[in-house]
């Protein structure tokens, strides 16, 4: 008679840690502890706990883009190189004065200081690379060097969605999400072929997502807080942030302040303010990095229109043009739009018929459209609607803000990701963006391969 | 209760059923306390009947004292899965240790217990007779249920034959012929040849049809000595559960296989070609952002611009010019059928664009629009289709049908000579006048532009003095070959005269692969004379029957991919002028064995430094063209699907793997070398010449195993000889 036995060597998964697993003498090893480390207590700093799957993704991933490094490559890798120069050959002071190259640094200072870094191995690689004169200089090894940079920095969201798909209740969908975000086109297209950091921002901003799905707050607070000094645009997602962690961690639920937590939280974001401008501050150049980081004279639009309300504004506005033209509608036109031949295009873009738009009314609109779910968030400050808030967020911002760029949709489809498995309504919501956010990043590659052809 | 569910599922699993059913009663009587937290609880679930539509099962549970604590019953309706076409059926050999699972040791660990998270997993393993697979029923219920989530997919203990799993490594369809059976069938032992006779005692045809006879299941030798291995040895057991059956699992099994086997697990079966096949097309079109060969570099540019330059002339010019044109500037060197390949190409990107294959005007010519139109990985050649012919061919031939295979065969050969590396292996194979007629009618019709009535005779020269350039020399770069290798010490182009070469390489060549020529036609002949004699009545012995072809063809299948690989490496090294990136023809059968062979084979070794030696061998090359990342990147991602770690600490078969060590050592040598320092100025080509250095032997090896090899083959289908 055949015999075969079997095990139950966890009954929850969940609850039972590896060390307990190994008290009852069950022989561990590698291919055992997928399952049970998977859901187990993760200990997330130890290689071993990445099962043979996740390598396998890994290992894919990175071939994949290492294949990409001769791939089209957009203004801004001369953009980035120019900035490793700046902050490799110039003191501090001088950081954002400097306008040797048009590619003027405007992020903040977190990102100032990790191209400094940045610089220190590229000035072993390739000497030129980091010459501030140097102007685009784009031999090899500053393909590859910057290439692998933004591969290995990537590394932050994969730690953070691999820490994603630990002790949760569905791991299987959880990893699905996960893998869809850390092979999402939208970081193939941006940060792999045109040139961006965004895999390492976006990983900055889970690890701050994952810390709040934790019921860590306090790390969540901080690590926004870091998010915010490498690259402003996430502002576009700090009045969640701001509701939820006032009123989930620094109220109680009757809605008393919690003074201690509040100024515990305060504090850490302070401190990390303090870190970033502190010595921009002591120089007393904050309004010169203020000019830098939000340059209101760029205009409504980018330079490629990002799909959002702005946009429809700006062609109803030409629609409009051009049928008073056409009839000889006695109108008072704006000479100024009627003169700017290259309408679009970096510069401020003025309407010739409908009312102009100033910064202040696109806040205004942005904060009314946003008021309506953060309310909500205040409401019921839990995980699930801080999420929601979060896209909604992004979303908003994209649709009304100032000078959007069309990569911000990436601020969109990131957030609703994580959502996307909550139920029906809002897995259509994430095809449908995904699928149009994606397609909207085209022009990014389109535009390039145009003008090589005819150029 | 769940335990009750479950293992009352597995009982009526075991009874060969591929989904269990709906449960239409079920229920748990609780006796006794079962225990502290720890304890172990043994469970025993019995099927009590099953019939066309309900199965019953008990279980009964005790405690460490052996008294049952508690007993569940469980009955399922098994009507609609009663005819499942994936339902196992026992052999007469199964029944007698039928049902593996009807006692199964559980363990308890703790108690509190919850359906959706229990985990099952094999501590032990059935009797010795069955044990490979009753370990692998056991283990794929561990995979079942390893993901804690997927409880409710547990279908069944009984293993799922597919294509992957290690004992029934088959690269065409899977014949139960080599899977059932797990008896060893050593190369040298007589006893193998039953699968020839059971193929030819039994209508040849429709058996070829029905359970096709695969290369890779003589492969099986290597892997049922390795699980006879184990067998002998008990230590063998516990390692393998305490690697919770990695084997199987896939920690030996490389992320490729690993995969596919997950996507077979969770129903994606049919999507496992769509997703290789566009996974790979994504790769390669990532490669082709990358350099290729002679890439702006007038006035001659490189193959791209030969490609692009034959599409050109294709579509303007008459076809008895087609191998007289300006024969300076990339003049045609390919049979015809790249001629008709190129002018379907170029007819229709003319389409597209005419001023991209204008004639004369369009030479160089590199604009973005032209290069997304020719799009290719890397260098830029069409060997793929030159191999896809060959590779069909032997697909024809291992289905039994000899025709197309003998005429894709052709098409392969007219697309590229390089084919004929293969020839004498394929030819030795079929040795039939139907085949040789075929033959020679696919050849006339593909030259047909070039014979009368449509051309003068004399205008069929002009393709074969193109095809066979014996103008060019004994070799043109540094390649990995005899002549190239030996070159350093022998300066043999100034010794001896070039029609003496070409004599001296054509017999090196017939030599070198006349042994794997001679042990196809005498493994056919033998395995002839076994069948007469055993089956005397059926078959005329006087008249070589169809019945007998087929046989023979069948039967010597086995033989044909190590003879190919024998041939064209015969022909890599000592033919006359020979390309680097013809080392891809050798790979080829390499990699059709590689397929069958599992991961601690022999076979399985020597593939994957081979094919890692070869595309060292064409770094100079891949250099050349700007694909040093492509290169880099495909190598290291190719091993790492393979699952196959070069520097892995060697287990067995020492020398072998010490050497392979060595090998690589001395690629990363020279690769970092290579990176850090020129080459001094005397010796302008010394890290070719290292590069020739160091893969001609491991070419020189392999041609010798394969030789060994194929003899062995040939043996263990035919016998020895000596036949009383």
């Amino acid at each position: 008679m055949a015999e075969s036995a079997i095990t139950f060597p966890a009954a929850s998964l969940r609850t039972v840690s590896a060390s307990s697993l190994k008290q009852r003498d069950i022989p561990r090893s590698s291919k055992l502890s997928h399952s049970e480390l998977q859901t187990g207590k993760p200990s997330w700093w130890s290689l071993r706990d990445i099962s043979s799957s996740e390598w396998d993704l890994l290992v894919f991933s990175t071939v994949l883009k290492v294949l990409l490094f001769p791939a089209y490559r957009s203004t801004d890798f001369e953009v980035h190189r120019n900035w490793l120069a700046i902050t490799h050959s110039l003191p501090i002071s001088k950081w954002y004065y400097d306008t040797t190259s048009e590619w003027t640094l405007d992020y903040p200072p977190f990102f100032a200081y990790f191209e400094w870094l940045l610089s220190v191995p590229a000035s072993i690689v390739d000497k030129r690379m980091v010459d501030i004169y140097n102007i685009n200089y784009d031999s090899w090894s500053v393909i590859i060097f910057q290439r692998s940079t933004v591969i290995v920095t990537e590394l932050v969201l994969a730690a953070a969605l691999l820490r994603f798909t630990r002790g949760v209740v569905d791991p299987s969908t959880q990893r699905i999400i996960s893998t869809s975000l850390f092979l999402h086109p939208g970081f193939l297209i941006v940060d792999h072929i045109h040139f961006q950091y965004n895999g390492f921002m976006f990983g900055i901003l889970l690890w701050s997502i994952l810390s709040a799905r934790n019921g860590n707050l306090l790390s969540c607070g901080f690590f926004f807080a870091v998010l915010l000094n490498f690259k402003h645009i996430y502002m576009y997602q700090a009045p969640a942030f701001f509701i939820y962690l006032l009123r989930a961690f620094c109220m109680s639920p009757q809605g008393e302040l919690l003074f201690a937590r509040f100024l515990s939280l305060s504090n850490i974001v302070i401190a990390v303010f303090v870190v970033s401008i502190g010595p921009f501050l002591l120089m007393g150049q904050l309004p010169q990095l203020a000019s830098r980081l939000f340059p209101f004279k760029r205009g409504l639009n980018h330079a490629y229109w990002a799909p959002n309300a702005w946009a429809l504004v700006t062609t109803l506005d030409r629609i409009l043009l051009k049928y008073a033209k056409e009839t000889g509608m006695d109108i008072a036109l704006n000479a100024e739009a009627l003169a700017s031949a290259s309408r679009g295009l970096i510069g401020d873009t003025v309407f010739a018929i409908l009312p102009n738009v100033k910064p202040i009314h696109t806040f205004i609109i942005t904060l009314a459209f946003q008021s309506i779910f953060l309310v909500k968030l205040w409401k019921t400050p839990t995980y699930k609607s801080f999420l929601c808030a979060l896209t909604l967020c992004g979303y908003v911002s994209y649709m009304f803000g100032w000078h959007v760029h069309e990569k911000a949709i990436l601020l969109v489809l990131v957030p609703l990701s994580l959502l996307a498995a909550e139920n029906h309504a809002l897995f259509r919501t994430f095809v449908l963006a995904s699928v149009s956010g994606i397609y909207s990043l085209f022009p990014l590659l389109f535009k390039p391969a145009v003008r090589r052809v005819y150029e | 209760m769940s335990l009750t569910d479950t293992l009352g599922s597995l009982a009526v699993a075991t009874k060969g059923q591929y989904m269990t059913g709906v449960s239409v009663d079920i229920g748990t009587s609780f006796l006794k306390p079962a225990g502290v937290p720890g304890d172990t609880l043994k469970a025993r679930a019995t099927v009590t009947g099953i019939g066309r539509t309900l199965a019953f099962t008990k279980v009964d549970f005790t405690n460490v004292a052996g008294d049952i604590v508690a007993y569940g019953h469980h009955t399922k309706f098994v009507g609609k899965a009663y005819g499942h076409p994936e339902n196992v059926k026992f052999s007469d050999d199964d029944l007698a240790d039928q049902a593996p699972f009807d006692s199964l040791n559980t363990r308890k660990t703790t108690a509190r217990r919850r359906q959706s998270s229990s985990s099952l997993r094999a501590i032990s393993i059935g009797p010795r007779t069955n044990q490979l697979r009753i370990q692998s029923s056991a283990l794929s219920i561990h995979s079942f249920a390893g993901s804690e989530t997927d409880q409710s997919e547990i279908h069944s203990p009984a293993p799922r034959r597919h294509f992957l799993q290690t004992d029934s490594h088959q690269w065409l369809k899977a014949g139960p012929l080599s899977s059932t059976s797990s008896r060893p069938n050593s190369p040298l032992s007589i006893a193998s040849t039953d699968n020839a006779e059971a193929l030819y005692s039994s209508s040849p045809r429709r058996t070829r049809r029905e359970q096709t006879l695969s290369f890779s299941s003589l492969l099986n030798h290597d892997h049922v000595a390795l699980a006879r291995q184990r067998k002998a040895t008990p230590a063998f057991d516990r390692e393998h559960i305490r690697s919770g059956g990695d084997v199987y699992e896939g920690g030996n099994a490389g992320a490729g296989k690993r995969w596919i086997r997950w996507m077979h697990r969770n129903r994606m079966r049919d999507q496992v070609l769509v997703c290789s096949v566009a996974a790979a097309l994504w790769i390669k079109w990532c490669v082709g952002l990358g350099g290729y060969s002679g890439a702006e570099t007038p006035p001659m540019f490189g193959d791209y611009e030969a490609q692009r330059h034959w599409m050109e002339l294709t579509n303007h010019l008459r076809v008895h010019q087609w191998y007289t044109y300006d024969l300076q500037y990339w003049g045609l060197d390919y049979p015809p059928l790249t001629a008709y390949h190129s002018w379907i190409c170029g007819f229709i990107g003319s389409l597209m664009d005419p001023s991209w294959f204008e004639l004369d005007k369009s030479r160089g010519i590199e604009t973005p629009g032209s290069k997304v139109f020719m799009l290719d990985s890397g260098h830029f050649q069409y060997n793929s289709i030159m191999l896809g012919f060959t590779l069909l061919a032997l697909d024809f031939f291992s289905e039994g049908r000899d025709e197309l295979g003998a005429i894709c065969f052709v098409a392969s050969l007219a697309f590229k000579q390089m084919a004929l590396y293969y020839a004498p292996a394929i030819g030795s194979s079929r040795l039939f006048i139907r085949l040789a007629v075929i033959t020679v009618a696919s050849f006339v019709v593909i030259f047909i532009p070039f014979l009368p009535p449509f051309a003068p005779l004399t205008s069929i020269l002009d393709p074969i003095t193109r095809i066979f350039p014996f103008a060019r020399g004994l070799f043109e770069d540094k390649v990995a070959n005899f002549w190239c290798a030996s070159n350093i010490i022998f300066k043999w182009r100034s010794w001896f005269s070039q029609p003496f070469l070409i004599k001296l390489s054509a017999a090196l060549t017939a030599l070198g692969s006349l042994p794997s020529a001679i042990d196809l036609v005498r493994g056919g002949w033998r395995v002839m004379d076994n069948s007469t004699m055993s089956a005397p009545s059926s078959v005329s012995s006087t008249t070589l029957g169809k019945k007998q072809e087929e046989a023979i063809a069948v039967s010597t299948l086995p033989i044909l991919p190590w003879a190919m690989l024998s041939c064209s490496m015969s022909f890599f090294l000592f033919s006359f002028q020979v390309h680097e990136k013809t080392i891809l023809l050798p790979l080829l059968p390499l990699n059709l064995l590689l397929s069958g062979a599992s991961n601690d084979s022999f076979a399985f070794e020597w593939g994957v430094l081979v094919n890692n030696v070869a595309v060292f061998s064409m770094w100079p090359l891949l250099k050349k063209d700007g694909l040093t990342i492509p290169y880099f990147a495909l190598t290291f991602f190719w091993n790492y699907v393979l699952g196959y770690n070069p520097f892995k600490k060697p287990t067995q078969r020492r020398l072998f793997r010490y050497l392979s060590l060595l090998v690589y050592a001395a690629i990363l040598f020279i690769h970092f070398v290579e990176m850090f320092f020129a080459p001094p100025r005397r010796y302008p080509d010394l890290f070719p010449v290292l590069n020739v250095l160091v893969s001609t032997p491991v070419f020189f090896f392999t041609w010798l195993w394969s030789i060994k090899r194929s003899t062995e083959v040939a043996w263990g289908i035919s016998g020895m000889g000596g036949r009383s």
